[in-house]
C-alpha cells in the first residue's frame, strides 16, 4: 500500500525535477543582442552563438527583426531592450546623440580591440567595427560594359534607366553614394550642392531600399550597373552569375558592422565579452568567409580566395573612406527632402 | 424595491471584442497622438516638452514633399477603390446569383486563393511581370512590338495594378454578402412591370446594394491608403505616400513624434473623406446614414 509519506516524497522529487530547468534558466544570464538575418544569421545561430553560450555559460537572445533603433528608443534607458547593439555606423551615431550607446569601446574593456585596423575604432566610429564591406559599383559582365573605374562611370548616358541606386532617406549606401558624388564632382564629401547636381544627372535611375533588392536587380538584368557593397556581389562567387564588383579609383566607402554596448545594460561585462568574442580571429574568419565581409582584426588569415578580394591588409583598408555620420545625421531631414524632390518624376 | 442593475449577457459577450479594440486600437492611437504633441519620448526622455512643431512642419511644408505625399496617398487610394469596385461588383453579382453551389464554392476559392499568399510575395510577383525586363516588356520587345520597355512599373500605374489585385477580394467578399441578401424577386417584379434588364439593375439592385458598396469601398480605401510594402516596391522614384514617409521617420530618421503627427493627419483626412462618402451614398439611397 502506498503511504502518504511516499506520495508526498515522490511529489516533492517530481516537482523539483520539473522545476529544475526553469530554476537553472532563471540563474543563467541572458544577453540581449541584435544581429542580421540571412546567411549571417544562419552562421550566428548554428555556430557562433551556441559556442559563445557554452563558453560564457549564458543564453543569448538575438533580435533579427528591423528596425532595432526605434525599439531601443522606446525602452527605458536604465533597462534597455538590448545589451549589445549591432547596426551600421550611421545608426550608432544617432543612438549616441540620444545617449543610447557608449561613445567608445577600448582595449581596456575589449582586449581584442588592440588588434583591429585603425578604421574600426577611428573618430568616425561609435563603438567598434567588427567587419566592413566596401561600397563601390556592381555591374553585369554580359552586357558589353567595361569594368567601371570611376564613380563617374555610373553617369554614362548608355546606362539611362538601367543604372541602380538607393532610396537615399532610408538606405545608408544611398547616403554614402550621395556624399561620394560631392567628393567626385565637388569639393568633398560634404559638398551637397555638387552632390545634388550630380544626382540630377543620374536620372533616370532605378532606386531600391535595401541591398538584397539591388542584388536581385543586378541578377535579373533590371539594373546593369549599380551602387552596391562588395559582399553583395562576391557572395555569388562560384554560382556562375554574370556579375562583378568594381572599386572606383576615387575610393570605396566603408559599410561598417558596428557593435556597441548600451549604457544601461545590466550585463556590461558579458556584453564586452561578446564583442571581444566576435573579434576573435577564428570567429572573424568563420563569418568573413561565410558572408564575404572584411574582418576588422588584423590577425585574421583568410583562405586565398577571400584574401584576394577582401580588405585584409593595411594598404587595402587605406582605400576605405569613412563618412562623417554625425555631420550627415544633423542635416538628414533637409537632405531627405531635397533628394526626394530631385528624384521624383 | 430597486433591483441592482447587472450587465446584460450581451455586454459580457462584447467585452473581449471591446478589450481587443481598446488594447490594439484606442491605446496605440492614443500613444501615437500624445507622442505627436511632444518633442521626444516623454517616458524615456525627461527633457521632452509639449509642442505643436510636428504639425506646423506638416502644415507649412517648407520641405515641399508632405502635401504631395498626402495627395498621392489619397489619389492612389481613390483610384484603387474605384477600379476594385468596377472589377469586384460584376464578379460579386455573378457569385451572389449563382445557382450551383459547387460553382459558387469554386469561384469563392478562386477569389480567396490569392489571399493565401503574402502581400510581399504577390508584389514581387507583379514586379516580375511589370518591370522593364519583366514578362510583358520582354515578350513585347522580342516580338518587335515595342523598341523600349513600356513604363508599367516604378510609377502610380504599377502601384495601383498591384494594389487592386491585392484588395479586390475584400471588395468581392463584402459585396457578395449584401447582394446575396437582396430578394431577386424585386428585380423580377421590376422587369415584369416593363423595366429592361439594365434599368431594373440600376433602379432596384444597385440602390439596394449601396450598403455593400459603401462597406467594400471603405475597406479597400482604408487598406490602400495605409499600404506600405506595395507602393515602396512598385512605385520607384515616382511614388511617395504618407505610410512610406511614416516608415522613414520611424525606421531611419528615428523621429516617432513626427511620424505620429503624420499618422494623425492621415487618420483625420481619411475620416473626413469617409464621412463625406457616407453622406453622399446615404443621400443617393434615400437613407440617413448607411454605415
Amino acid at each position: 500500500m502506498i503511504s502518504r509519506r511516499t506520495v508526498l516524497g515522490t511529489g516533492a522529487v517530481a516537482a523539483a525535477t520539473l522545476a529544475a530547468p526553469s530554476i537553472l534558466h532563471a540563474q543563467t544570464k541572458t544577453l540581449k543582442i541584435t544581429t542580421w538575418g540571412g546567411k549571417w544569421g544562419e552562421i550566428m545561430k548554428a555556430t557562433v552563438l551556441p559556442a559563445f553560450e557554452k563558453e560564457f555559460k549564458c543564453t543569448v537572445q538575438a533580435d533579427q527583426a528591423f528596425p532595432f533603433v526605434p525599439k531601443l528608443q522606446a525602452s527605458p534607458k536604465n533597462d534597455p531592450i538590448y545589451d549589445v547593439l549591432h547596426t551600421n555606423s550611421n545608426e550608432q551615431w544617432n543612438c549616441l546623440v540620444e545617449g543610447l550607446v557608449m561613445p567608445k569601446i577600448t582595449a581596456k574593456e575589449v582586449p581584442n580591440v588592440a588588434d583591429v585596423y585603425p578604421y574600426a575604432v577611428s573618430d568616425k566610429i561609435v563603438g567598434v567595427s567588427i567587419f566592413t564591406s566596401a561600397i563601390g559599383l556592381g555591374y553585369r559582365t554580359d552586357k558589353g560594359l567595361a569594368k567601371p573605374t570611376s564613380w563617374k562611370d555610373l553617369a554614362d548616358p548608355k546606362l539611362a534607366g538601367v543604372r541602380g541606386g538607393y532610396i537615399i532617406p532610408v538606405n545608408s549606401l544611398g547616403q554614402c553614394h550621395l556624399m561620394m558624388l560631392g567628393k567626385v564632382y565637388g569639393k568633398g564629401l560634404q559638398d551637397l550642392d555638387a552632390a545634388y547636381k550630380a544626382l540630377e544627372q543620374l536620372k533616370p535611375i532605378k532606386l531600391v531600399d535595401f541591398t538584397g533588392q539591388m542584388e536581385k536587380m543586378l541578377l535579373s538584368g533590371e539594373v546593369i550597373e549599380g551602387v552596391i557593397h562588395d559582399s553583395g556581389v562576391y557572395r555569388y562567387d562560384g554560382q556562375n552569375q554574370p556579375v562583378d564588383f568594381a572599386s572606383p579609383s576615387e575610393g570605396v566607402l566603408a559599410l561598417e558592422q558596428v557593435l556597441n554596448v548600451t549604457p544601461g545594460s545590466k550585463l556590461k561585462e558579458l556584453a564586452f565579452g561578446y564583442i571581444d568574442y566576435m573579434l576573435r580571429p577564428d570567429v572573424q574568419k568563420l563569418l568573413a568567409e561565410g558572408v564575404w565581409y572584411s574582418p576588422s582584426n588584423k590577425k585574421v588569415k583568410l583562405d586565398a580566395k577571400y584574401d584576394a578580394k577582401l580588405l585584409t591588409t593595411e594598404a587595402k583598408v587605406a582605400t576605405l573612406i569613412q563618412p562623417d555620420w554625425k555631420w550627415y545625421n544633423a542635416r538628414k531631414e533637409d537632405i531627405d527632402a531635397r533628394v526626394t524632390k530631385i528624384l521624383k518624376g | 424595491m430597486a433591483v441592482a442593475s447587472r450587465p446584460s449577457p450581451i455586454a459580457w459577450l462584447l467585452a473581449p471584442a471591446l478589450l481587443l479594440f481598446v488594447l490594439f486600437f484606442v491605446l496605440p492611437f492614443g500613444v501615437m497622438a500624445m507622442m505627436s504633441f511632444y518633442s521626444g519620448n516623454p517616458v524615456t526622455n525627461p527633457n521632452a516638452f509639449p509642442t505643436t512643431r510636428h504639425y506646423e512642419r506638416f502644415i507649412f511644408d517648407t520641405a515641399g514633399i508632405f502635401h504631395d505625399a498626402l495627395w498621392a496617398t489619397l489619389r492612389i487610394g481613390f483610384i484603387t477603390t474605384v477600379v476594385s469596385l468596377l472589377i469586384g461588383y460584376p464578379l460579386a453579382h455573378w457569385m451572389a446569383r449563382m445557382q450551383s453551389r459547387l460553382g459558387h464554392a469554386l469561384v469563392l476559392m478562386a477569389v480567396i486563393a490569392p489571399m493565401l499568399t503574402g502581400i510581399v510575395v504577390r508584389t514581387f510577383a507583379w514586379m516580375t511581370i511589370l518591370q522593364d525586363r519583366g514578362v510583358i516588356n520582354t515578350l513585347l520587345m522580342e516580338w518587335g512590338v515595342i523598341g523600349k520597355p513600356l513604363p508599367l512599373m516604378y510609377n502610380e500605374f504599377g502601384t495601383v495594378v498591384a494594389l487592386v489585385h491585392i484588395y479586390v477580394p475584400f471588395m468581392v467578399l463584402t459585396l457578395t454578402g449584401v447582394i446575396g441578401r437582396i430578394d431577386e424577386r424585386l428585380e423580377q417584379a421590376a422587369r415584369s412591370l416593363g423595366a429592361g434588364r439594365l434599368r431594373a439593375f440600376v433602379e432596384v439592385t444597385l440602390p439596394l446594394s449601396l450598403p455593400g458598396i459603401l462597406a467594400g469601398s471603405l475597406l479597400v480605401f482604408a487598406l490602400s491608403i495605409s499600404a506600405y510594402v506595395t507602393p515602396s516596391l512598385m512605385g520607384g522614384t515616382d511614388v511617395l505616400t504618407l505610410p512610406m514617409l511614416i516608415a522613414q521617420q520611424v525606421g531611419t530618421s528615428f523621429n516617432p513624434n513626427f511620424a505620429g503627427a503624420l499618422g494623425v493627419v492621415l487618420l483625420l483626412v481619411s475620416l473626413l473623406i469617409v464621412v463625406a462618402y457616407n453622406r453622399i451614398l446615404a443621400r443617393l439611397s434615400g437613407e440617413q446614414g448607411l454605415a
